[in-house]
């Protein structure tokens, strides 16, 4: 009786009696679960446009950061790097659409799903070689993100919000509403849920494959970007930062491949659930509940809800 | 209404997969505002022809001129954006999307107003929305597809998607349309009705019709002229009297013996 207590009674009694630390907690939970969102959103654009798992996308974020970071420690002005890594990620989305996805059109999914794995390889080996394998420190002050807290006496307690990460809650919630608003009104959205369903009928009616794939890859590179940023100014950007964007998988799982609002439920269900988890029931197994807790959760939704929250339709690959 | 103005014209086309010759020296055109049919056994190569048409498949010798313009390889947006659209054999519709959003993709290369606009769904953007949508809804009045309007064109019956396909190219306003086995697997009630939208589309918008279909009395009744196609080869070129008591096109159907 002692341990049914201490699951399903003592933590809502521990959070009634300390709400400042609730509070504290969700706002962990719900900066990370916008961050989750975020990668997540990048790996549902390019599954709706190609049904395909990008498996590179985890790299793209440290790819991206890096190149960032990178300039700027030798001396490019910030502002520069961030413009410079902008049109790098373009400059990768022209070169996957003629490299990779052109030759293998019409080809299964696997292969494509494959061709990411050697893309992640390619740009693991290109950030190596170029900058290095150290960790390094994101220019944060530079690019006029805002550092230090604000404390709030609330609850009889105190809550603090690091700056930055209102700033990343901020921007992230931004950038998901503005891509939300691209890929449901308008015509490119169209085209692109168009382009996903069936190649041949997209290009019957004039959608041009090749000028979708390079906007989707671009918008992923500039949500990856985004993602780099953020993670990086929270920690350094090094390339075990792509272990995070594997928390986007279960965030899908939850959301659905391919559902935007999907994306962002997902992952401010993991996030905030996670931090919940690690705090409040964390202690009763020796704690680090936060690092597998979203994969158990994904097992459940496989089992009973495998198409996710607001998917279309039953995941059939990957 | 044959005999008037060239439309399309191809002129001793040849495509070859590998060693495989699916298309042989093949020439014939297509007027303006005519009905033409493109029969012949399976594997003669009339899907190869319509995707040499569209800009799928790039034949290794031969002309293509559409509108009197002979082109180069070109890209099948391309031919979309030139006025050619078109439907599968195998229907080839945006499943998870509803018949309305199906037609509606129809209207892609229409609408040209500023993406930034069409997120917040303002100002022009809204008018061209809503002017797009109109088109489209008559059209689905046109093809009697009102009760199924808001429905994923997935969970349609067969010959429910066949017509939304027709839909969503009749959204494109095309100059050309190319129809693959319109009437392939219906029942003979939808064979009349996908034949009376046809002819309705041919005379009422005046759009220039290709078609292939494997029912021989749908094609007669429908074309003004057909051309007959066996291995790649052309084996006759005419009206539906001429072809049907040509030689060549009675042994290729019914075997000859040698």
């Amino acid at each position: 009786m002692h341990i049914l207590y201490l699951i399903f009674v003592d933590p809502f009694v521990q959070m009634a009696g300390a709400p400042d630390l609730l509070v504290q907690t969700l706002w962990e939970g719900l900066v990370g679960g916008v961050l989750y969102a975020l990668i997540a959103l990048g790996f549902v654009l390019i599954f709706k446009a190609s049904g395909v798992f990008n498996f590179a996308q985890g790299i793209m974020m440290v790819f991206a950061a890096l190149t960032l970071v990178g300039l700027y420690e030798k001396g490019v002005p910030a502002w520069l790097a961030l413009i410079l890594a902008i049109g790098i990620m373009y400059l990768l989305a022209l070169a996957v659409e003629r490299v990779v996805l052109r030759p293998l059109v019409n080809q299964p999914d696997i292969m494509l799903f494959m061709a990411t794995f050697g893309l992640t390889y390619l740009l693991i080996g290109l950030g190596e070689f170029v900058f290095g394998g150290n960790p390094k420190e994101m220019p944060v002050a530079a690019l006029g993100l805002p550092k230090g807290s604000l404390d709030f006496k609330i609850l009889g307690g105190l809550v603090s919000l690091q700056k930055i990460d209102i700033a990343a809650a901020v921007i992230a919630s931004a950038m998901v509403a503005g891509l939300a608003l691209f890929f449901q009104h308008t015509r490119i959205g169209r085209a692109l849920r168009a382009v996903a369903d069936d190649h041949q009928a997209a290009l019957s009616v004039g959608i041009s494959l090749n000028q979708i794939w390079v906007i989707v890859w671009f918008t992923a590179g500039i949500v990856a970007l985004a993602t780099g940023i953020m993670w990086g100014a929270r920690s350094d950007v090094s390339f075990a930062l792509q272990v995070i964007s594997l928390k986007a998988l279960p965030v899908l799982i939850l959301g659905g491949f391919t559902s935007v609002p999907g994306a962002i439920v997902g992952g401010l269900i993991i996030g905030i659930g996670e931090k919940l988890g690690e705090f409040y029931w964390g202690p009763l197994v020796g704690g680090g509940i936060e690092s597998w807790l979203a994969y158990v959760l994904a097992l459940a939704f496989l089992l009973f809800k495998p198409e996710g929250l607001f998917g279309e339709k039953i995941i059939e690959r990957i | 209404m044959s005999g008037g103005e060239i439309l399309l014209d191809v002129e001793h086309v040849s495509l070859a997969f590998g060693g495989v010759r699916a298309i042989n020296d093949v020439s014939f055109n297509i007027a303006r505002g005519e009905i033409r049919a493109i029969i012949g056994p399976n594997g003669a190569g009339k899907t190869s022809m319509l995707n040499v048409i569209n800009g799928f498949y790039h034949p290794q010798h031969g002309r293509i001129s559409f509108h009197g313009k002979t082109r180069a390889r070109m890209k099948p947006y391309e031919a979309a954006s030139q006025g050619i659209a078109r439907t599968f054999q195998n229907v080839a519709l945006f499943k998870g999307m509803t018949t309305l959003d199906n037609i509606l993709t129809g209207r892609s290369l229409k609408m040209r107003r500023n993406l930034f606009w069409q997120m917040l769904r303002h100002g022009p953007a809204l008018a061209e929305e809503i002017e797009h949508r109109k088109f489209c809804e008559e059209i689905i009045d046109f093809l009697e597809i009102e009760h199924i309007r808001k429905a994923p064109v997935g969970t349609l019956p067969y010959g429910l998607q066949k017509r939304v396909e027709l839909g969503r190219a009749l959204a494109m306003e095309p100059t050309l349309l190319l129809l693959d086995e319109p009437m392939a697997g219906m029942n003979l009630e939808e064979k009349q009705d996908m034949s009376r939208f046809i002819v309705d589309v041919n005379q009422h918008f005046g759009t220039t019709i290709a078609l292939i279909e494997h029912d021989i009395g749908v094609v007669m009744d429908l074309s003004d002229r057909i051309v007959v196609l066996e291995y790649g080869h052309k084996i006759a070129d005419g009206t539906p009297d001429e072809v049907k008591s040509d030689q060549k096109v009675i042994d290729a159907y019914l075997g000859v013996a040698h």
